[in-house]
C-alpha cells in the first residue's frame, strides 16, 4: 500500500485492536481550503429545487390555512373547525394507530431492508437477479399489492389460510383481518412487506461506494464478518439510514393506500390512522374545513418532528464531515 | 425574476396545448359518465345531435374507482363539466356546499317518477339532481340448497322467523345459511341494514333529521336481528372484512345460501357458476309489517361552475325523456312509463321490480355521511364482540347526536 | 493488486446463509407476485375458489390478450413512460446541484431549508389536490404532460435531493478539495469527481423517482382527464365497473406494469456496483 498523503487522514477506520483515529477528526492542515468556499455558492445550488417546490406549495398551504379558519360559505370562524374535529370520537382513536403504525412500520422496515442490504452486498451468482426481485414489492402498485394481500389474507378464500390449514398446522382458519388485534400488525406486515426493498436498495447503494480499503483494513486487523458489519459498513452507511429512516417515518404518517384499500380503517376504527381520518373528513363527508383543521394539526406535528430530526442529525454530523 | 420567466414560459408553450385539451366552448356541453354507461351513452349522444345540431356534446368517461373523489375536487376547485352522472347519495354533499344548481325547471312530468327517487336529491323544497336510475336490493338464494335441506325452493321465507329458521336449516356442512356484510364501503351495510329498522319502525335518524332514533326500542330489536346472523354462525366468519361483493363470490362458490343483492349480481353468478340454480325473493320482514329498501341509483347534476348551462339543461331533458332513460340505465328506470320497456321484463328482474315500491331515500342530512359512519363504527362494534347490541348503538347514539 | 490483496480472501457471509437468505428473500418478496402472475392466467370461474385452486385447470391467456389488445393499457404504458422519464429527468437535475449545496456547503439556514424541501411530503394529499387543481389550471396545464410532470415534482424532488444529500456526504471530501487546490472549479468537481463516485446513489434515487411517478394514483386521476394523457394506474381502475372487478384483467394488467421496472433494474446491474471508489484514497 503506498503511503497516504501528506493531507489525508489516518485511512484505517476505528478499530478497537489498532485504536486509530476516527476518520472524522480531520486536521487542521484543511481548514485553509475551506476558506475558499463562497457562502453564497451553497446558496445558488439550493435555489432552483426549492424555487420550484415553493411554486408548488405556496398556494397549497396558503390554501388549507385559510380553509381551516373559515366555513363551507367562506366566513371566518376562527378556531371553530379545530375544536370540532378534536372533538370527534375517532380522532384521538386515530392519533394512538398513527403512533403505532409508525413505530411499528419503520422498526422492522430498517431492520430488515439493512440486514437484506448486507446480504445483497455479498459476491455471489444469481445476485443480480435477486436484487432485481427484491425490488418487485415496492414496484407492485399499492393499490394492487393491498387487494392481493387482502385475498390472500381472506378467511375463507385465502391462501394463507389455507397453507395453514391443509397440512394441519393450525386448526381453524385465522381471521388476519377480522379480528380485532390482529388487523393493525397484519397491516403494518404488509406495509413493511412493500417498503422494506426501499431501504434494502437505498441501503445497499451506501455500501457500494464503501471504499474497499477500509474492508483490507479491517481483515488484515482480523475482523470477522459481523464484526466487518458493525464497524466498517453501518458507519460508512450511517447517513444513508438515518436519512432513509426519516423518509419512513414521513410516508407512514403520509399513509392511504393500504389501509384505506383493504380494511377502510376499520374494523371499528381499528387501523384508523390520521392521514386516512383527514382523506375521509374531506372526500367522504365533504367536510373541507374540518379536513383542513386536522391537516394544520397534524403538519405542525410532522414538520417539529422533523425539524428536531434535522437538527440533531445536523449537529453530529457536523462532527464528522 | 425567474418566477415570472418561469410562469410567462409556462403560459406561452402552454396556450397552444390549453387550446387542444377540452376546454369548453359555447355551444358545447362536457359530459362526465361512468365507464359502464359508455356505450350506451355514445348512441344517445348521436341522437341527441341529430335533433340538435348546434350543440356539441363531448363524452368524457370516468372510472368509478376514485369516481366521488374526482367529481369532489372539480366541484370544488371550479374546473367542472357541465353534466355528472353521480349517485344519489352525493347529490346532498353537493347541495349543502352549493356545488350545483338547482334542476326544478327542467324536469317534466313530476307525477311520472318514482316519488322516492326525487325526495333523495331534494333540499330545502328544491330540485338539485335529476334522477334517471333506480334499484334496489332483494335476496338472492340457492334453491338447490333449498331443496337439500328440505324447504321448498318455490316458497323463500317471507318474514324475519322464516328467515331465521331457514338460515339454520341451510348453515350445515360448512355452508353458511345467511351471510350479511360487516366489511367494506359503509354504504354496503346501510343499505342491507337500515331496511330492517324501517321495518320495525325505526331507523338510524327520524325523516325530519332531528331527532336520534338509532338506540330505540325497535331500531335495536332490527340491529338485534340483523347481527345475531353472525354471532349465531348463520353468517361466515369471514363478515367483519365481507362486503356485497364479497358475499357474491361465496355464494358462487356455493358455501354461502342467501344473501342480499341487487341484480347486476345475478349476471355474474350465471357467468361464473352456471350450475347454481338462482332464486330472488323480497326482503322479509317482520310479521304483519311491510318490507323495505334504501333505494339506490344515479342522478345527473350540473355544477355551479358549468360552463354551458343552459344547453347542458337541453341535454338533460332530452335523456329525461322516458325512452331515452329507459335506454340508459343499468337497472330500472327512474320514471314509472319507462319501466314498461321490454328489456325489464326478464322474470329473473320482477322480484326486484316488486321491492322497487318499497323503497325509501337514505335521510338528506348535511352529516349524513358521518352518521351512518358513527352507526357503521357500532355494527363492528357489536360484531367484533367490544358491546352489546344496546351499548353499542348509545354510543352511535351520542356521536350522531352531536353531528344533528 | 499486490500479493497480500489476494491472499486476503474476502470474508463474507459463509455459503449456505447466503442460499438460505436468498431464498428466504425471493420466496417473501415474490410469493404475492406470483400468486397475481397466476390469477392473472385463470378464468374468472377459477379466480375464487373454496378452498384455493394452485394452478389453474384450465390456463388462459385471455387476459393479456384483452389488456394488450382490447383495451386503453398500451396507449397509457407510453403516457406513463414520458410522464415518469420526464420528472425523473426533472426531478434528478433540480436534485443534483441542490443536495450539493446541501452536502458540501454551510450556510445560514440550512436545517431551516432542509426541513422546507420535506414540507411538500408532509402535506397531506387531500389538503393539497385541490389547491393543486386550482393551480393547474390557472397555468393551463390540466390533461397535459408536462401539468402532471410539474405535480410529480412534489412527490419526487423532496426524496431526491434528501437522499442524494447523503449520498454525496458519504463521499470522502479529501478527493474534492484535492481537486479544488489543484484548480478545479465547483461544478467541475460536482461533476467529475462526485457524480462518478455516487452512482449507486444516483441510480437508486433514479430508481425511485421513476417508480413512484409510475404508481401514482390519485393526482393521475384528477388532473388527466383524457386518455391522451391518462397513465396506467387509472387503467387499472378502468377495468372495475360498478359492480364487478375484471380481475384477471387488473393482475394481467398489474404483470404489464411491474415487470418492465424489474427488468430495467435487472439491466442496470453493472452499474449499480461499487469499486469505483476502490483505490481512489490510494496515492
Amino acid at each position: 500500500m503506498a503511503p497516504p498523503p501528506k493531507s489525508k487522514p489516518c485511512s484505517k477506520p476505528f478499530l478497537p485492536v489498532s485504536g486509530c483515529l476516527k476518520r472524522s477528526r480531520s486536521p487542521f492542515l484543511l481548514r485553509p481550503v475551506n476558506v475558499m468556499h463562497r457562502k453564497s455558492t451553497g446558496y445558488l445550488f439550493v435555489l432552483p429545487a426549492l424555487l420550484v417546490l415553493g411554486l408548488l406549495i405556496a398556494y397549497p398551504i396558503a390554501y388549507t390555512g385559510l380553509l381551516s379558519v373559515t366555513d363551507n360559505q367562506g366566513n371566518y370562524v376562527g378556531l371553530e373547525n379545530f375544536r370540532t374535529i378534536l372533538a370527534a370520537r375517532a380522532t384521538p382513536t386515530a392519533f394512538f394507530n398513527t403512533l403505532w403504525w409508525v413505530a411499528g412500520s419503520i422498526i422492522f422496515q430498517v431492520i430488515l431492508g439493512v440486514l437484506t442490504a448486507i446480504l445483497l452486498n455479498q459476491n455471489f451468482r444469481g445476485r443480480a437477479i435477486v436484487r432485481s426481485v427484491t425490488l418487485i414489492p415496492w414496484v407492485v402498485p399499492g393499490i394492487v399489492a393491498a387487494t392481493t394481500w387482502a385475498w390472500m389474507l381472506h378467511t375463507e378464500f385465502g391462501i394463507i389460510n389455507y397453507m395453514l390449514t391443509a397440512p394441519g398446522i393450525i386448526d381453524e382458519p385465522v381471521g388476519w383481518l377480522t379480528n380485532g388485534s390482529t388487523v393493525m400488525p397484519v397491516m403494518i406486515a404488509i406495509n413493511v412487506w412493500k417498503m422494506f426493498p426501499f431501504v434494502a436498495i437505498m441501503v445497499l447503494a451506501g455500501l457500494q461506494s464503501i471504499p474497499n480499503d477500509l474492508y483490507e483494513a479491517a481483515r488484515i486487523d482480523g475482523a470477522s464478518f459481523w464484526e466487518e458489519v458493525w464497524y466498517v459498513m453501518l458507519p460508512q452507511v450511517r447517513p444513508v439510514i438515518i436519512a432513509v429512516t426519516l423518509l419512513l417515518v414521513i410516508w407512514a404518517l403520509n399513509h392511504i393506500t393500504i389501509i384505506y384499500a383493504i380494511t377502510r380503517g376499520g374494523p371499528a376504527n381499528r387501523t384508523l390512522i390520521t392521514p386516512i381520518q383527514i382523506f375521509r373528513t374531506a372526500f367522504e363527508s365533504v367536510q373541507f374545513n374540518q379536513a383542513a383543521a386536522l391537516s394544520v394539526m397534524f403538519f405542525a406535528v410532522a414538520i417539529t418532528v422533523v425539524f428536531i430530526y434535522i437538527r440533531t442529525t445536523a449537529a453530529n454530523a457536523g462532527a464528522s464531515k | 425574476m425567474k418566477t415570472r420567466s418561469i410562469k410567462i414560459g409556462f403560459v406561452g408553450a402552454v396556450s397552444a396545448l390549453a387550446l387542444s385539451t377540452g376546454m369548453a366552448f359555447a355551444g358545447e356541453v362536457v359530459w362526465w359518465t361512468p365507464n359502464f354507461n359508455e356505450a350506451r351513452a355514445r348512441e344517445l349522444v348521436a341522437k341527441f345531435q341529430e335533433t340538435h345540431p348546434d350543440i356539441t356534446v363531448n363524452l368524457q368517461v370516468t372510472t368509478t374507482d376514485g369516481l366521488p373523489q374526482r367529481v369532489l375536487t372539480a366541484l370544488q376547485s371550479g374546473a367542472a363539466p357541465d353534466i355528472i352522472d353521480v349517485q344519489h347519495g352525493w347529490v346532498n354533499g353537493y347541495a349543502q356546499n352549493n356545488l350545483v344548481i338547482p334542476l326544478d325547471d327542467v324536469l317534466q312530468d313530476r307525477e311520472d317518477y318514482v316519488p322516492a327517487a326525487l325526495d333523495y336529491v331534494t333540499l330545502n323544497d328544491q330540485l338539485w339532481g335529476m334522477p334517471y336510475r333506480i334499484e334496489s336490493l332483494a335476496v338472492i338464494y340457492n334453491k338447490g340448497h333449498f331443496a337439500e335441506a328440505g324447504l321448498d325452493p318455490e316458497a323463500p321465507p317471507q318474514t324475519w322467523d322464516e328467515l331465521i329458521a331457514a338460515a339454520e336449516a341451510l348453515t350445515q356442512s360448512g355452508r353458511s345459511g345467511f351471510a350479511i356484510t360487516g366489511g367494506g364501503e359503509v354504504g354496503n351495510t346501510i343499505f342491507r341494514s337500515m331496511p330492517f329498522m324501517w321495518m320495525n319502525g325505526g331507523g338510524i335518524i327520524s325523516e325530519d333529521g332531528t331527532q336520534v332514533l338509532v338506540n330505540s326500542p325497535e331500531t335495536v330489536a332490527a340491529v338485534e336481528f340483523y347481527t345475531n346472523f353472525y354471532k349465531n354462525g348463520l353468517s361466515p366468519s369471514s363478515t367483519l372484512e365481507n362486503d356485497g361483493t364479497a358475499n357474491r363470490r361465496l355464494f358462487i362458490a356455493e358455501t354461502v345460501s342467501m344473501y342480499q343483492a341487487g341484480q347486476f349480481d345475478v349476471n355474474s353468478i350465471k357467468t361464473e357458476n352456471p350450475n347454481i340454480d338462482i332464486g330472488v325473493m323480497t326482503i322479509p320482514h317482520p310479521e304483519g309489517k311491510d318490507t323495505a329498501a334504501v333505494l339506490g341509483g344515479w342522478s345527473f347534476v350540473i355544477p355551479a361552475d358549468a360552463k354551458n348551462p343552459d344547453e347542458a339543461k337541453i341535454l338533460l331533458g332530452f335523456l329525461a325523456e322516458a325512452e331515452n332513460q329507459g335506454y340508459l340505465t343499468d337497472t330500472f328506470p327512474a320514471r314509472v312509463s319507462a319501466m314498461d320497456m321490454e328489456r325489464f321484463d326478464d322474470p329473473i328482474l320482477q322480484v326486484y321490480k316488486q321491492m322497487l315500491p318499497f323503497g325509501r331515500p337514505a335521510p338528506a342530512h348535511p352529516n349524513w355521511v358521518q352518521i351512518s359512519q358513527a352507526y357503521f363504527d357500532g355494527i363492528q362494534r357489536i360484531l367484533l364482540g367490544d358491546e352489546d347490541v344496546q351499548t353499542a348503538m348509545d354510543g352511535a347514539a351520542a356521536e350522531i347526536e352531536a353531528l344533528l | 493488486m499486490s500479493d497480500t490483496t489476494l491472499k486476503l480472501k474476502r470474508t463474507g457471509l459463509p455459503v449456505p446463509l447466503i442460499i438460505i437468505g436468498s431464498v428466504v428473500l425471493v420466496a417473501v418478496c415474490l410469493f404475492p407476485f406470483w400468486w397475481m402472475g397466476l390469477s392473472s392466467i385463470k378464468t374468472l370461474r377459477e379466480l375464487y375458489t373454496i378452498p384455493p385452486i394452485w394452478w389453474p385447470s384450465m390456463p388462459t391467456l385471455d387476459n393479456y390478450y384483452t389488456v394488450l389488445f382490447e383495451s386503453n393499457i398500451p396507449r397509457y404504458f407510453l403516457n406513463s413512460v414520458v410522464i415518469s422519464l420526464g420528472s425523473t429527468f426533472l426531478a434528478m437535475m433540480l436534485a443534483i446541484f441542490a443536495s450539493y449545496g446541501f452536502a458540501r456547503f454551510d450556510f445560514k439556514g440550512k436545517p431551516l431549508l432542509q426541513s422546507f424541501v420535506l414540507v411538500g411530503q408532509l402535506l397531506p394529499t387531500a389538503a393539497i389536490i385541490v389547491p393543486l387543481f386550482v393551480t393547474l389550471r390557472v397555468l393551463g396545464l390540466v390533461n397535459t404532460y408536462w401539468g402532471l410532470i410539474l405535480i410529480y415534482m412534489i412527490i419526487t424532488l423532496p426524496l431526491s435531493v434528501w437522499m442524494l444529500t447523503s449520498y454525496f456526504r458519504a463521499i470522502p471530501v479529501e478527493l474534492e478539495e484535492a481537486a479544488i487546490i489543484d484548480g478545479a472549479s465547483r461544478l467541475g468537481v460536482l461533476f467529475r469527481i462526485t457524480l462518478p463516485l455516487s452512482v449507486p446513489g444516483l441510480i437508486s434515487v433514479l430508481v425511485y423517482a421513476f417508480v413512484t411517478t409510475w404508481n401514482e394514483f390519485i393526482f393521475a386521476l384528477v388532473f388527466a382527464t383524457d386518455s391522451s394523457v391518462k397513465t396506467l394506474p387509472i387503467g387499472l381502475a378502468e377495468f372495475s365497473t360498478e359492480f364487478n372487478t375484471d380481475w384477471g384483467a387488473v393482475m394481467a394488467a398489474s404483470m404489464v406494469m411491474t415487470l418492465p421496472i424489474a427488468i430495467l433494474f435487472l439491466s442496470m446491474q453493472r452499474l449499480f456496483v461499487g469499486g469505483m471508489t476502490a483505490g481512489a484514497t490510494k496515492g
